[in-house]
């Protein structure tokens, strides 16, 4: 065994294998490599995780009152950005998806398209008592009442609206939940597409999302 | 300058109608159907209401007639005029009058959405706030909201007791409540 190793310090490494090698270092790789170990794996993902807590790029779809508290957060104030929160333009360039108080049906639809173009790994931050259980619009004809009936949610925070102190407080939790690998649904959302569908078909009347998943 | 005096007597002496002032700088005239197009263009064009307010819908159910309301305003002496009609509940119908402002039409795609008020001629797109709503109009009084919610949504358990928080207080402090608090109590 060791003679190999020896040799293989010696020798130039050919084209094959250092294309091998880059196969073997790049985290997608399955098959048995060296570094795909379990060990290995699991300092990628700490490091994956740690640089993912710590930029975060926020889309703040403020629907709600609550969205009034956002920009007092996200400014000099409270100043989120000192903990790698900041605002994204596009739903393809975010990573948390801030949704802030009542949803119609209608902003659903949207919503969840939204939530769709949104790259892997990504967050859902419901916000207000309005996402949790319709708030003060429970017998509203016209908004939802359980958010997560319809798009997974990671990190909900209470109250009606939730001042600037108690988003940070959510978004460390957050945090907390990504470096463990506990956050990030996008995969569970693919997974048990079915029962979110028919979920939403329910409340969103007037249909028209293309059938395959084709995002 | 034109007074609430000037603006009846000019109104009385054009139309057969009742007008009676209701403060300083508001009339309310209440008119036939037939009658409130006219009279909104005479205020319009003959005594410088220029400007829309708002146009409003309340449900009479137990009369069986919506009212609609009409809100006119004379900026130069701060006068405003109620216009109110009321209309049969069963088959809600109501002049078209997009062209005399050009926000009417919000108003009455409004009033068409929520109360199902149908204008004859009226051809703005049919939905407005509402998406691929089937079912009664949601502003009418006997639209069931409750019941709606509990079939469309699901919802999460836990706030089914639904407090009345002024009683949840009271238990607390041993505060007696006055009866015409209890009048609006849930209970
Ligand atoms: S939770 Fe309160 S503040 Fe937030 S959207 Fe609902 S009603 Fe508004």
């Amino acid at each position: 065994m060791s003679e190999t190793k020896d040799i293989r310090i010696i020798t130039r490494p050919t084209k094959e294998q250092i294309r091998q090698a880059q196969i073997d270092f790049s985290p997608r790789c399955t098959a048995a490599g060296r570094v795909n170990d379990k060990e290995t794996q699991k300092m990628v993902q700490y490091i994956l995780n740690f640089a993912r807590k710590h930029s975060l790029f926020l889309l703040a779809y403020g629907t709600g009152c609550g969205a009034i508290e956002i920009p007092a957060t996200l400014t000099s104030r409270y100043d989120a950005e000192r903990l790698g929160i900041r605002g994204a333009a596009t739903p393809r360039q975010a990573d948390v998806l801030m949704i802030t108080g009542y949803l119609s049906t209608k902003t659903l639809k949207r919503v969840i398209r939204v939530y769709e173009q949104m790259q892997d790994p990504k967050y859902v931050v419901a916000f207000g008592s309005c996402t949790i259980n319709g708030g003060m619009y429970f017998d509203s004809y016209n908004t939802i009442k359980a958010l997560d009936r319809y798009i997974p949610v990671d990190v909900y925070i209470a109250g009606c609206m939730p001042r600037p102190e108690a988003v940070l407080k959510g978004f460390a939790k957050l945090q907390e939940l990504i470096q463990n690998g506990n956050a990030g649904n996008g995969e569970c959302y693919r997974k048990n597409l079915d029962w979110y569908r028919a979920n939403q078909q329910k409340v969103i009347k007037n249909w028209d999302f293309p059938d395959e998943y084709n995002w | 300058m034109m007074t609430t005096r000037d603006i009846i007597d000019a109104l009385t002496r054009t139309f057969d109608l009742n007008a009676d002032v209701l403060r300083d700088n508001q009339i309310r005239l209440k008119l036939h159907k037939k009658q409130v197009a006219p009279v909104l263009l005479y205020l319009k064009n003959q005594l410088g209401f220029i400007h829309l307010d708002h146009v409003s819908c309340v449900d009479w159910l137990e009369e069986n007639v919506f009212e609609l309301v009409y809100i006119v305003y004379r900026p130069q002496d701060r006068l405003t005029v109620l216009v109110k009609t009321k209309i049969d509940r069963q088959h809600p119908e109501m002049e078209n009058m997009e062209t005399f402002w050009p926000h009417m039409r919000t108003y009455q795609r409004e009033l068409r959405e929520m109360f199902g008020i149908d204008f004859p001629g009226f051809e703005a797109p049919k939905e407005f706030i509402l998406e691929g709503w089937d079912e009664m109009p949601p502003m009418r009084r006997d639209f069931d909201t409750r019941a709606y919610v509990q079939r469309t949504y699901t919802t999460r358990p836990g706030r089914e007791d639904a407090w009345s928080v002024r009683e949840y207080i009271t238990r607390r402090t041993g505060e007696k409540l006055p009866d015409f608090v209890k009048k609006y109590s849930r209970d």
